[in-house]
C-alpha cells in the first residue's frame, strides 16, 4: 500500500567543499538565492538532508538514473547496481521517506524530493544494528556477502514505517522485491522483527 | 528462540553463535567493493570498456569497419583481434587454475583445453565475447560505438544439444581442440572411464536386483549481485588491477604472464566481493586484459564490468547421468555404475572438474565398499553458454543420480532407503555404517518425521481434494577436509601484537561472504588463548593488496574458514615463545621458568599473580611482536564427514505447483568454526537449492540458439516469499586431523537439496520427475494430465 510522506521537510543546507568542483559553484550560486526557487538548467535534490545541485547537460543528463547520480557524481556507493531493473533491490533508497529502486527512478524525477541513502542512516538505528547484530540460533546472519544489505535495511525502514509491528508473512511479502543471493532470508525476517520490537512496535521476532 | 548446536569440546571462541566482524561495516554501506573503489568521484578520468557481444550462436568475423564508430565523441580507443598487442596473446583457457593456488601458464590445469583467444574472431554462443572492444567516456557512447561497427560475419552451423553434438557430422565448436565435440582424456581428469573396480557387468547379471535411473541437471547462473569487474590503471610501467576477483594472488600471476610482465610490477587490490557461488572460479578472464591494454593506450585508468545480462556468462554445468545399481535381497550393492555427459557449453573451462575430478573425490569416501564399480564421463562442446563452476561443482549432479537410483532400489527391494544407504555407503577407512552418516540420517529422521510420514509413493492422504504430501531425502560425503585442499600449497598468515595487546591479523582472502573473516578471528583469539585477549582486539586486514598482503588463501571449497585457522594455532605458539623471551629479558628471569596464563606472565609452579603481559610489552622498544607462518594443509587422511538434507513438500496435482513445507539441512562439521556463519550458509544453501529444483533455468530458443531470459525478471530467483521453513543442523561427529579438524560445508549445503524434494515429490505423487527445474508442466506431464 502506497503510504504518503510523513518526513518533515527540513531546512535546506547547502553542502560545500566536499562535492565535486562543479557542483560546489552551482550549490554557491544556488546560496544566493532561494533554495526553493530552481534554476533554469538545474536540478536540486535534498540528499541526505543536503541540498545538492546539479547541472544537466553537465553534471547529469535527462536519461540519469538516480542511482547513478547518487554513486558516481556523490560518492554514496552504500546503493549498490546489480540487475538495473527493478528486479534485485539492491539499489533501494527512499525517496520522501518510501523506497524506491534508484536504477528505475530518473534523477529529473527527484528533483525536489527527499531523498535518504543508507549514508544517511546513523549507525545507532535499529533496523541496521539488528541486521548487523543478527545471530539468534537457528536464523543464521541476516549478513553475508553484504551486496544487498543496505537496499535491504532501506526497504525495511520503510516498511517499518507503514507497518510499525508487521508479522512474518507481511515481512516475506513486504520485502519480496528484493534479492540476497547468499539467501539469508531467515536472518533477515529475524532482524526486521527484532527491529521492529526494538523500535517499540509490538509482535516481533518468534 | 531454536536450539543451539552442542559442541563436542567447549571452547572460548570458536563455534560460537555472535555477529559477523563485518556485520556493521556491511549494514552500515561503508563496506567497499570493487564497484564502489571505481566510481567517477574517485577516477575522474575513468574510461569505461564494452566489449562486442556475438549476436550468432557460430560465427566468424570476416572484417571490422570502425569508421563510423571511431568518429563518434567520447569514444577513446578501439582495439580488435588485428591489433598486435592483441594478437600476439597466447591461447588461454579460462581454467588455467583448480581454483585454489597459483599456476604458472605452462602449469595451468587443462593445458589440453587451451581454447580461448582474447578477443577471438570466431564466436561459439549468442552473447560470447567477440573481437572488438571499445573505450569510451561513458558506457552509453561505448555501447552507441559497438552499434556503429560494420560487422561483416560469416555465419556459422551450430549444435545446442550435447547428444547432438556427438553424432558424426554436427558442426564443431572446437575443432583446433577436437573434431568430434568430445573432450579427449587429459592427465587430471584421466580416461574417459576414469574409474573402473572388479567386473561390473558380471555383478549385474549375478544381481538379485537391478535397478536403473536417469537425471537432468540443469544450467543454473551462479547469480552473483556484484557483478564481475576490474579497473586498470598504469603507473609508467607498473599496472594496478582493482577487481572483485577471489583470488588476488592468481589474477596477478595470469596478468603478468599473459602480458609479459614482472610479477613485481603487476598490483591486484581486492576488497570485499559481492557473492561468489563459483562465478569466477578461475583466476583470470580475458577482460583483465583487454582491460589493461586499453589502460595503456588511453593513458587512462579504465574500467569494464558486466551488466546483469553479460553475468550469464557461465553456469552450472548440465549434466545427463545414467546410474545403475546391483544388489542382493538383503540391500548389499554389489556393482554400481555412473555415465555422465556433460554439456559443456562453448568452452571447456573446468568441465573436467565437474564431470571426473569432483566424482572420482566423492566415489573415493562414499563408494569404497561396492566391489565393482564403474564411472565414466564425457564432456561435450555445444554453441550454449559455457557450463562449468558453480557452488557443489560435479557433486550436485552426481547426487541428483546418487540418490534417485538408491530410492529406485529401496522401492524395488520394499526397504527403507535410509537403510539401503547405512548398509552400503561410506570411506574405506572406517567400518560400515558410517558414523557421520548414521548420525546425519538419524537426526535428520527424527526431525522430519520420517517414521510418521512415510506411507507408500503416492498413496498418502489427500488435502484440500488435490494436494499430496510426501518427504524426502539425500545424502553426500563432504569434500572439504584438510588432506583434499592439498593442491593449494602454502597456507599463509601473520600476527602482529602490539604493545596494548591488541593484534593485526593478516589472514588474507578475499571475503566474498561467507564469513571466513570471522572465522579468521575467532580462531586467532582461541589461538591467542594464553593472552586473555578477545576477538574485539583482534584487527583482521579486510582488503587483499598483493603488494602488501601474504599470499591470499582462495575464497573457494569453503575452506578458508579453517585453513588459516590451524595455522594460527602454529603461529600464536611461535608469538608466545618470543612474549616469553622479552619477558624473561625484562623480568631477569630465564624463559623456561616462565609462562603465559590469561593474560599474565607468572612463573611455573608459582602461585603469585604474575605480571599483565602487556606491561612487560609497554617496557620493551614498542616494536609490534610480529610472526609469520607459512604451512601446507595438514595431508593425514582423516576420511571425510556427511551432509543430508531431508524435504517435506506439498504437490498440488490439479495445477502442478510443488511447495516445499520443510527442509531439513545436516552438517557434519568435524568441529563448527563459527556457528552462526555456518548455519547462514545452511539456510542460504537451501534458498539456492529450492532455485535449483523448482523455478531456476535458462532457456534457449532452439531455432537460433538465443538464450531468453539473460535478466532477473524471467530468470527467476527465489525472494523471501519463496523461503521455506528451515532447520539448520550441526553436528560434530567425525574428527578431521589437526586443532580444530574442521571441514568446509558452505558448497556443499546445497547439494543433496534438489534431489531432496524430487525424492519428496515422488513420495508425494508416486510418479518421478527425474529433470530439474520441476515446473508445474513437468509435474502434470509426469501425472499424464498434459
Amino acid at each position: 500500500m502506497p503510504r504518503k510522506s510523513k518526513a518533515r521537510p527540513k531546512p535546506a543546507r547547502v553542502r560545500s567543499g566536499t562535492t565535486a568542483r562543479p557542483l560546489a559553484r552551482s550549490a554557491a550560486r544556488l546560496a544566493g538565492r532561494s533554495a526553493a526557487r530552481p534554476l533554469a538548467g538545474t536540478v536540486t535534490l535534498r540528499v541526505n538532508g543536503l541540498a545538492q545541485v546539479f547541472e544537466v547537460g553537465r553534471d547529469l543528463e535527462t536519461s540519469t538514473t538516480l542511482a547513478w547520480l547518487l554513486r558516481e557524481r556523490l560518492g554514496l556507493t552504500g546503493l549498490k547496481m546489480s540487475c538495473g531493473e527493478g528486479a534485485c533491490g539492491a539499489c533501494t533508497v527512499l525517496l520522501d521517506g518510501k523506497p524506491v529502486f534508484s536504477c528505475m527512478t530518473l534523477a529529473v524525477e527527484a528533483a525536489g524530493h527527499e531523498v535518504e541513502t543508507i549514508e544517511g542512516v546513523s549507525e545507532d538505528d535499529p533496523v541496521v544494528q539488528a541486521f548487523a547484530g543478527q545471530c539468534e540460533p537457528g536464523y543464521g546472519t541476516a549478513v553475508q556477502c553484504g551486496f544487498c544489505t543496505p537496499g535491504y535495511v532501506m526497504a525495511a525502514r520503510g516498511l517499518l514505517a507503514e507497518n510499525p509491528r508487521p508479522t512474518l508473512e507481511e515481512v516475506k511479502e513486504g520485502l519480496s522485491g528484493h534479492v540476497c543471493r547468499c539467501g539469508c532470508y531467515a536472518g533477515i525476517a529475524q532482524a526486521v522483527l527484532h527491529a521492529s520490537e526494538k523500535r517499540g512496535g509490538r509482535g516481533g521476532a518468534r | 528462540m531454536k536450539a543451539p548446536f552442542k559442541q563436542r569440546r567447549e571452547r572460548k571462541f570458536i563455534g560460537g553463535y555472535r555477529p559477523r566482524i563485518d556485520g556493521l561495516e556491511k549494514a552500515t554501506g561503508r563496506a567497499l567493493y570493487a564497484d564502489d573503489v571505481s566510481v567517477r568521484r574517485r577516477f575522474p578520468d575513468l574510461l569505461h570498456a564494452k566489449i562486442l557481444r556475438s549476436p550468432y550462436a557460430h560465427a566468424r568475423i570476416k572484417d571490422v569497419d570502425a569508421t563510423e564508430a571511431e568518429k563518434l565523441p567520447g569514444v577513446k580507443a578501439i582495439l580488435t583481434f588485428r591489433d598486435p598487442e592483441v594478437a600476439r596473446l597466447r591461447p588461454t583457457s579460462a581454467g588455467w587454475t583448480d581454483g585454489v593456488d597459483t599456476v604458472s601458464y605452462e602449469r595451468m590445469m587443462w593445458k589440453k583445453f587451451r581454447d580461448r583467444r582474447v578477443l577471438d574472431d570466431t564466436v561459439r554462443w549468442v552473447g560470447d565475447e567477440a573481437g572488438v572492444v571499445v573505450a569510451a567516456e561513458s558506457e552509453a557512447i561505448a555501447e552507441e560505438a559497438l552499434r556503429r561497427l560494420k560487422i561483416d560475419w560469416e555465419v556459422l552451423p551450430f549444435v545446442l544439444d550435447p547428444l547432438e553434438a556427438m553424432k558424426p557430422g554436427a558442426p564443431a565448436v572446437h575443432p583446433e581442440v577436437t573434431a568430434t565435440n568430445v573432450l579427449s582424456p587429459d592427465p587430471v581428469g584421466g580416461e574417459n572411464v576414469f574409474l573402473a573396480k572388479g567386473d561390473v557387468e558380471r555383478a549385474f547379471a549375478e544381481a538379485d536386483v537391478v535397478v536403473e535411473g536417469t537425471s537432468t541437471y540443469h544450467n543454473a547462473n551462479q547469480g552473483s549481485l556484484d557483478h564481475w569487474c576490474c579497473t586498470a590503471k598504469w603507473d609508467r610501467d607498473g599496472l594496478t588491477i582493482w577487481s572483485n576477483t577471489y583470488e588476488a594472488d592468481q589474477t596477478r600471476m595470469h596478468v603478468s604472464q599473459m602480458l609479459d610482465l614482472p610479477i613485481d610490477k603487476v598490483r591486484v587490490v581486492c576488497h570485499y566481493v559481492g557473492g561468489q557461488f563459483g562465478r569466477n572460479d578461475t583466476g583470470e578472464q580475458p577482460f583483465y586484459l583487454f582491460t589493461a591494454l586499453l589502460a595503456k593506450r588511453t593513458g587512462r585508468p579504465v574500467k569494464f564490468r558486466h551488466t546483469r545480462r553479460e553475468a550469464f556468462h557461465d553456469s552450472r554445468q548440465p549434466a545427463i547421468y545414467t546410474g545403475k545399481l546391483g544388489a542382493r535381497k538383503d540391500g548389499t550393492i554389489t556393482a554400481a555404475s555412473f555415465k555422465a555427459v556433460g554439456n559443456i557449453g562453448a568452452y571447456a573451462d573446468h568441465s573436467m572438474f565437474a564431470l571426473k575430478f569432483a566424482p572420482a573425490e566423492a566415489a573415493e569416501v562414499c563408494f569404497a565398499h561396492i566391489p565393482n564399480l564403474r564411472m565414466e564421463a564425457y564432456g561435450v562442446y555445444t554453441n550454449k553458454l559455457p557450463a562449468c563452476m558453480m557452488r557443489g561443482v560435479g557433486n550436485s549432479q552426481l547426487n541428483l543420480v546418487l540418490a534417485h537410483v538408491v530410492d529406485l532400489l529401496a522401492e524395488k527391494l520394499g526397504m527403507d532407503p535410509m537403510e539401503v544407504v547405512r548398509k552400503n555407503f561410506g570411506h574405506q577407512w572406517e567400518t560400515l555404517p558410517d558414523k557421520s552418516l548414521s548420525a546425519v540420517l538419524e537426526e535428520g529422521a527424527r526431525r522430519i518425521g520420517w517414521q510418521e510420514k512415510r506411507h507408500p509413493p503416492g498413496a498418502g492422504p489427500v488435502l484440500e481434494g488435490t494436494k499430496r504430501r510426501g518427504v524426502g531425502f539425500s545424502f553426500h560425503p563432504g569434500w572439504h577436509a584438510a588432506w583434499q585442499e592439498m593442491r593449494r600449497g602454502q597456507i599463509q598468515v601473520s600476527l602482529r601484537l602490539n604493545p596494548d595487546g591488541t593484534v593485526l591479523l593478516d589472514a588474507p582472502t578475499v571475503e566474498t561472504g561467507p564469513g571466513s573473516n570471522t572465522c579468521n578471528v575467532l580462531g586467532c583469539a582461541e589461538a591467542l588463548g594464553f593472552l586473555g585477549i578477545r576477538p574485539e582486539d583482534v584487527h583482521w586486514i579486510a582488503s587483499v593488496d598483493t603488494e602488501r598482503s601474504l599470499k591470499d588463501t582462495v575464497q573457494t571449497d569453503s575452506a578458508v574458514s579453517f585453513l588459516q585457522s590451524e595455522v594460527m594455532a602454529e603461529a600464536a605458539l611461535e608469538l608466545k615463545a618470543k612474549i616469553l623471551a622479552l619477558a624473561a629479558e625484562k623480568m631477569g628471569a630465564n624463559e623456561q621458568e616462565l609462562d603465559i596464563v590469561s593474560g599474565r606472565i607468572v612463573r611455573r609452579g608459582s602461585s603469585e599473580a604474575g605480571t599483565d603481559f602487556r606491561k612487560i610489552l609497554w617496557q620493551g622498544d614498542l616494536v609490534p611482536i610480529a610472526v609469520v607462518a607459512s604451512r601446507k594443509p595438514i595431508a593425514e587422511k582423516t576420511g571425510v564427514p556427511y551432509l543430508g538434507a531431508f524435504a517435506e513438500v506439498e504437490v498440488d496435482t490439479a495445477t502442478g505447483r510443488t511447495d516445499v513445507l520443510k527442509l531439513i539441512i545436516l552438517n557434519d562439521c568435524g568441529t563448527v568454526m563459527y556457528a552462526s556463519g555456518a548455519e547462514a550458509q545452511q539456510l542460504g544453501g537451501q534458498v539456492a537449492g529450492v532455485g535449483e529444483s523448482l523455478y531456476e533455468e535458462i532457456v534457449y530458443d532452439r531455432a537460433t540458439g538465443v538464450p531468453l531470459n539473460f535478466n532477473w525478471v524471467d530468470y527467476k530467483i527465489p525472494t523471501m516469499a519463496d523461503m521455506p521453513d528451515i532447520e539448520p543442523v550441526l553436528l560434530e561427529v567425525w574428527r578431521g586431523a589437526g586443532e580444530y579438524g574442521a571441514c568446509g560445508i558452505g558448497e556443499s549445503v546445497l547439494t543433496c537439496t534438489p534431489r531432496a524434494i524430487l525424492n519428496a515429490i515422488h513420495h508425494a505423487i508416486g510418479v518421478r520427475i527425474d529433470e530439474i527445474p520441476v515446473t508445474p508442466q513437468k509435474v502434470l506431464a509426469a501425472l499424464g494430465a498434459l
